[in-house]
């Protein structure tokens, strides 16, 4: 047992609030402070792009991202950032020119938007609720929108943008999400895109600049020298991980923030969550998925009381995506190659339920408007592949009731 | 302590489901259903099963009262 009395969590998103009353649950009672950069409670990240750019209310109003208070009873500084942190002393630099003494630490100060370039001054990124609010706001006047970057929340936010009446122009390199679902799932998402209106351009953007025709709009000067003119540019290109406050503690290897299978650093000192590059089947690597932050928040702050006798993580990604009319959830490695077998439904429709194998024999289920408990669609990427198999039990073929229980996209 | 769900917010990923499977469970058509809505509070497992999964919900659709 730990003779641990006073733990610092850095970071108030799901992970921290996660590790926060988990170690509660586990036992601790000594003290525990939460030191949070965003002026907020934690909320709903994924929230943010699936449903809180569809509501309609005024400013300031929006609710789908709001989770319910925590119970871990700890004093929580809010619009605060931990800006340095001294391991021999076991003190913590903050951003209002305090300090604060710790003697077991939680890393879970998450990531922020990648930008094109810092001094643009047209690009818009999205990652928290201000995003959201100003995004929402924005788009009542219906602007021209270029969304850079495809992956899941820059095709999220063009299909919130399309949907609130906006023309929507999607600047990538490759299909949207292609690198992220591989080519199948691209191809299905892609199809829903231009069926919704929205214009890809499978070009690398260069450049963003003042339109010289209109006042007011720019334009993004695209690789093959063409250019697109929006009024409003979303970019979504990935994402850093902020760990600057970190950079001369020796707990960085290559930039990244490695952890064990228990989200170790040093004695004393775990992390979770989005900032974490936990130890994966191709070695380290971040997981920004909500799931992913809660498992591995959970498993650090046992490590942290407990040691080796906390259980490692063991945990299978859940990625799940709203837009276009398309509700997709999957279990498994992403991304998935080849043509899957469908375990309902068929090629081109919907509801879908589907299933790949890859080579070193990892399964993976994908759900496409076809509710079903995440457990059977674990289950379903684990069973070993039988082409001839029913359905049966395992997974309830279900057409007439998904034609009559639609996954509406606004949730 | 009850359990409280807000079938409106509910998108039947059944997160909940998986941490808290006594409680709860998605049925055929993915639909949540409470099994347990009145935990006893001297149901430690219970109760810690019941905060997990309104912690997990990624639209907050449950709620403790």
């Amino acid at each position: 047992m730990t003779a641990m009395d006073n733990i610092v969590v850095v970071g108030n998103g799901i992970a921290g609030t996660t590790a926060a009353s988990t170690l509660r649950e586990h036992g601790y009672r000594g003290r525990l402070t939460i030191i949070g950069a965003e002026k907020h409670a934690p909320y709903s990240r994924p929230a943010l792009s699936k449903s809180a750019l569809h509501e309609t209310g005024a400013f300031g109003t929006v609710v789908s991202h709001l989770l319910p208070a925590a119970e871990h009873d700890a004093r929580v500084l809010l619009g605060v950032a931990a800006t340095g942190l001294d391991l021999a002393r076991r003190r913590l630099a903050l951003s209002d020119g305090g300090a604060c003494d710790f003697d077991g630490l939680i890393i879970a100060s998450g990531i922020r938007p990648r930008k094109l370039r810092p001094d643009l001054h047209h690009e818009r990124t999205f990652r928290n609720i201000e995003d959201a609010e100003r995004l929402r706001e924005l788009l009542r006047a219906q602007p021209r929108v270029a969304v850079i970057g495809a992956g899941v929340l820059g095709m999220e936010l063009a299909s919130a943008c399309a949907a609130a009446g906006s023309s929507v122009t999607v600047i990538c390199r490759g299909k949207p999400m292609h690198a992220s679902l591989g080519s199948f799932l691209a191809e299905l998402i892609s199809n829903a895109a231009v069926r919704h209106g929205v214009n890809l351009v499978p070009s690398p953007a260069l450049d963003v600049r003042d339109s010289a025709r209109e006042r007011g709009a720019c334009e993004i000067v695209l690789a093959d020298g063409s250019t697109v003119t929006a009024d409003l540019v979303l970019t979504a290109i990935g994402d850093v991980p902020n760990t600057e406050w970190l950079a001369s503690t020796g707990l960085l290897t290559g930039g990244e923030l490695r952890v064990d299978s228990r989200g170790r650093l040093a004695p004393g000192v775990v992390a979770a969550g989005d900032v974490a590059a936990i130890p994966g089947r191709h070695g380290h690597g971040r997981v920004p998925l909500w799931m992913s932050a809660i498992a591995q928040a959970r498993v650090a702050a046992q490590a942290l009381l407990f040691g080796d006798a906390a259980p490692p993580l063991d945990h299978e990604p859940y990625f799940w995506t709203d837009q276009f009319g398309l509700a997709l959830k999957a279990c498994g490695p992403l991304p998935v190659m080849g043509e899957p077998a469908y375990m309902a439904g068929k090629p081109d429709a919907e509801p879908a339920l589907m299933r790949w194998q890859d080579a070193d024999g990892a399964g993976t289920g994908v759900s496409v408007n076809y509710r079903m408990p995440i457990a059977k669609l674990r289950a379903l990427a684990r069973q070993s592949p039988s082409p001839a198999q029913a359905p049966g039990d395992m997974v309830q073929a279900q057409g007439s009731d998904c034609a009559s229980h639609p996954i509406h996209y606004q949730g | 302590m009850q359990i409280i769900l807000d079938r409106a917010r509910c998108e039947g990923h059944g997160l909940c489901a998986e941490v808290a499977p006594k409680l709860m469970h998605l049925d055929d058509k993915g639909d949540l259903i409470l099994d347990v809505e009145q935990v006893d509070d001297a149901d430690q497992a219970s109760v810690q099963a019941a905060k997990a999964a309104v912690r997990v919900c990624p639209v907050a659709a449950l709620k403790l009262c």
